[in-house]
């Protein structure tokens, strides 16, 4: 090869490169609106955004991946967590976690009410872009893994496919794991383990002694009416806790009875009434 | 030194020095938070020490390319610098923004858009200094009437990164459209036009060093330039995978980017080939040391490390966690650190009283440094694999899986202080012998055996 040939070679092959990848990116314009939802990118989620860079959380967590590795991704957060519970953790987080435990605190942040709605309108825009189904599992903040958050919208491979002729508490098991926003990224079912929900292991025990204690207020008269009401109406009996509520309100999101069948809730409430 | 001018290159690598000692506190600090607990969370918490501690890299980094290029221009186009006084004023802006905008990231004074975070004011002065730059070492060429192939890869390299800078002067409504933007800059920087500064830079130090034959280095520097952007542009699509953008770029990128370490295998084969051939020409063996040491160790972190995740399949799994890292602080460190350290550690005996084959400190500065880098990347890739097969594959939550891994942090730790032992003995190296700046004739051998003035 001559030095003209290399030379060649070089101003070639850049000049291909740069082309296709301008005519892609040319194409990618075309499918942006779509992708990303650009007509929900209202002014308050634009704020939000805003409210993102000002704060710097881009140094301490990763947004679609990006940022850094000292706090968990915030890609689907909104899918994991109720607007609720969103802002009263942005109002002061060291409620939600110990710092003596996890070794890392988030500091509070000082946001105003405004800052913090239309940031959770960002997140939430954030988490409806259409990224090619990543991440493949969800990432939680905590939880000990295996019995929790092991799944995703999809089955995982490996998993015994649950069909009709199942027994509804195995069905049931299946929902725990899949509904939306999933329950795993909030309970686990191991003892002591409470993660931004309280463990629901020994559910139906302490549903029990729920419903015999003189500070229980709602409706249900069995197990399985308590645990079904403490998921379509969360705040109707709060469970004890700065973290799980404020204001007589639950953290624990609203809308599985519209999101859920009816034969799905039963299953599940079958499932849980399971864990003594 | 041959021109009198050339002495302002000692006073961008003074600056460079001395940020680059910053950029490790930093550093450490930020390692030691991963510990915790954090008694500065409300003075100085991660999100801080992080962007100072990146800020830090990439203004030193740039500070030394610019020193380096002071330096080189007036050698290879044989006549003074075109104006010692615009050089010395874009130093002082240049150091002026660094500084400036470190202190306003103390209070989080920024743009929050990682790695781009200098706000706008300093941005514009970031173009300023270019345009200087570029101004002053067009005009000294154009006066000499000599252009080598060196200075013409060097000058298009440095040309295309200010070019690729104006992308983050913008403003995006849509967060996916600025991620997709954020990457012609940083991306194409780092494994595009950055990639030819360090090839120029390279051959520059080879030619010297080994006494290789200019010809067929200025050949071999075109075919990496070529190799670099084949690749390079294309293989941009390694970080739009997860980000909401159209499904192509997954196999374009992954086909792309699994191609980029060839340049990086050419750039050590050239160095490699440069010294099996033409063996030793000058007594600087500490230069020679960093110099190859970069051509490999660049290999190692970028190419070796960076092919390790760039496969969608793969990166469906580590992106966005401390592989990412591992992969960032390896492919840095060999490509732009010690490419930097090879041209200054080439130039110092040059302007100061020192030994040309490198003092005792210069070599364990060299060790060091080698031994804690690649201990710290081992460190990041075995926490970084704890960190996926926890909480990416076995579901556990993020700070659960990060208290398993402490014991990596440790080790973290413990190798970067091997490294900044390493960097302390560099920096105090470079200072302790004083500068002078006498002009003298230089010669060097040819493979041939004729003399012939540098
Ligand atoms: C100094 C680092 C730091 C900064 C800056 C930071 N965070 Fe966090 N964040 C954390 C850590 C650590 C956690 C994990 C929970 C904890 O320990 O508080 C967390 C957790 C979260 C969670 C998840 C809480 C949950 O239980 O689901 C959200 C949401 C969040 N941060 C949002 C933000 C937003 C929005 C910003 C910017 C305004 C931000 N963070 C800035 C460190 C940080
Ligand atoms: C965003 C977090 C979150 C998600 C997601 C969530 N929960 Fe909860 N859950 C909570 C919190 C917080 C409480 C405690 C406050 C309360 O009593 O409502 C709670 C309470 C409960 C209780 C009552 C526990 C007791 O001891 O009385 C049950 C049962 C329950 N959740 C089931 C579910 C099921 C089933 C799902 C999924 C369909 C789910 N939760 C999803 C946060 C969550
Ligand atoms: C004392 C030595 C050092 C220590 C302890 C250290 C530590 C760290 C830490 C803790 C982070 C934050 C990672 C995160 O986001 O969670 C980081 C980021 C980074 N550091 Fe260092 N560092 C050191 C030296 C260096 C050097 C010498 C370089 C380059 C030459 C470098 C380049 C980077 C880069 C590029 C990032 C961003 C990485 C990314 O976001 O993927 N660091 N460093
Ligand atoms: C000198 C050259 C290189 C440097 C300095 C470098 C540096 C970096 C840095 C700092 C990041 C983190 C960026 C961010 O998240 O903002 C990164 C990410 C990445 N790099 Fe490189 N890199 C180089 C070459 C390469 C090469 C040759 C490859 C592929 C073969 C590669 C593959 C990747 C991939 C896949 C990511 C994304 C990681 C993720 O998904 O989180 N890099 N690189
Ligand atoms: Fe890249």
């Amino acid at each position: 090869m001559t030095n003209r040939q290399a030379r060649i070679f070089a101003i070639a092959s850049t000049a291909i490169a740069a082309l296709a990848f301008l005519v892609l990116t040319l194409d990618s314009h075309r499918q942006f609106g779509e992708l990303t939802n650009a007509d929900a990118i209202t002014p308050e989620v634009t704020h939000g955004k805003d409210v993102w860079h000002k704060y710097n959380c881009i140094n301490c967590h990763t947004l679609f991946g990006e940022g850094a590795y000292y706090a968990p991704d915030l890609t689907k957060i909104t899918q994991h967590r109720g607007d609720a519970y969103l802002t009263a953790y942005m109002r002061d987080p060291s409620k939600f976690y110990d710092e003596k435990i996890h070794r890392r605190l988030m500091p509070t942040q000082d946001l105003s009410e405004k800052e913090i709605a239309d940031l959770i309108k960002f997140l939430d825009w954030v988490a409806n872009v259409d990224n090619q189904g990543w991440p493949p599992r969800p990432i939680t903040v905590t939880g000990s893994g295996m019995s929790s958050g092991v799944v995703a919208q999809r089955q995982p491979e490996g998993t015994t496919p649950v069909d009709a002729e199942d027994d509804p508490r195995a069905k049931g098991e299946q929902i725990f794991r899949t509904a939306q926003p999933g329950c795993t990224s909030c309970h686990s079912i191991e003892p002591g383990v409470d993660m931004a929900g309280p463990s629901l292991a020994g559910m139906a025990t302490r549903a029990e002694e729920t419903l015999n204690s003189p500070e229980y207020e709602g409706d249900a008269t069995d197990i399985e009416g308590y645990i079904r009401e403490s998921i379509v109406a969360p705040s109707a009996h709060l469970v004890p806790g700065e973290m799980y509520s404020s204001g007589g309100t639950s953290f624990m999101p609203t809308g599985y009875d519209e999101s859920l069948s009816e034969d799905e809730l039963s299953q599940l409430t079958a499932y849980l009434a399971t864990l003594k | 030194m041959r021109y009198k001018s050339q002495s302002v290159a000692y006073w961008y690598f003074a600056v460079a020095m001395v940020l680059f000692g910053l950029q490790l506190v930093f550093g450490l600090l930020s390692a030691a938070k991963y510990l915790g607990p954090d008694p500065l969370l409300y003075i100085l918490p991660f999100d801080v020490t992080k962007v100072i501690h990146t800020n830090l890299l990439i203004v030193w980094v740039l500070t030394g390319f610019m020193g380096a290029t002071y330096w080189l221009i007036p050698d290879e186009s044989r006549t003074e610098l075109h104006s010692v006084k615009l050089a010395y004023l874009q130093l002082i802006l240049w150091t002026g923004m660094g500084v400036t905008a470190i202190i306003g990231y103390l209070f989080r004074y920024g743009t929050g858009n990682k790695l781009l975070e200098q706000p706008l004011p300093h941005k514009i002065v970031i173009v300023i200094c270019m345009l200087i730059f570029l101004y002053n070492i067009s005009m000294t060429i154009k006066k000499s009437g000599r252009f080598t192939t060196t200075e013409g890869v060097l000058l298009i390299g440095l040309f295309s990164s200010a070019v690729l800078f104006f992308p983050a002067l913008l403003h995006y409504e849509n967060y996916t459209v600025s991620i997709f933007y954020r990457w012609w800059t940083i991306h194409l920087w780092v494994e595009g036009v950055w990639m030819m500064i360090m090839g120029s830079f390279l051959a520059y130090l080879l030619i010297r060093l080994s006494g290789a034959d200019r010809e067929v280095m200025e050949k071999w520097l075109y075919v990496i330039v070529g190799l670099v952007f084949i690749a390079g542009i294309l293989g941009t699509a390694h970080h739009y995978y997860w980000v909401g953008v159209p499904q192509y770029w997954l196999p374009i990128g992954g086909l792309f980017s699994a191609l980029e370490p060839a340049a990086l295998a050419g750039m050590a084969a050239f160095a490699y080939a440069a010294m099996r051939r033409s063996g030793l020409a000058h007594p600087n063996t500490l230069a020679l040391h960093w110099t190859i040491g970069s051509a490999v160790f660049a290999l190692f972190g970028a190419g070796l490390l960076g092919l390790a995740h760039t496969w969608p399949a793969v990166n469906k799994w580590t992106h966005g966690t401390l592989i990412t890292a591992m992969h960032g602080h390896a492919a840095f460190y060999g490509a732009y650190a010690m490419i930097v350290l090879a041209m200054i550690t080439y130039v110092l005996p040059k302007m100061t009283n020192r030994a040309e084959n490198g003092t005792t400190l210069g070599y364990w500065a060299f060790w060091l440094q080698l031994a804690g880098m690649f201990g710290m990347t081992l460190s990041f890739a075995t926490a970084g694999l704890g960190q996926v097969y926890l909480e990416r594959i076995m579901g556990m939550g993020y700070l659960d899986a990060q208290l398993k891994i402490q014991v990596h942090f440790l080790m973290l730790i413990a190798t970067a202080s091997v490294f900044t032992v390493g960097v302390a003995l560099f920096i105090y190296d470079f200072f302790r012998y004083r500068p002078h700046f006498e002009t003298s004739e230089e010669t060097l051998v040819t493979t041939t055996g004729h003399e012939r003035t540098a």
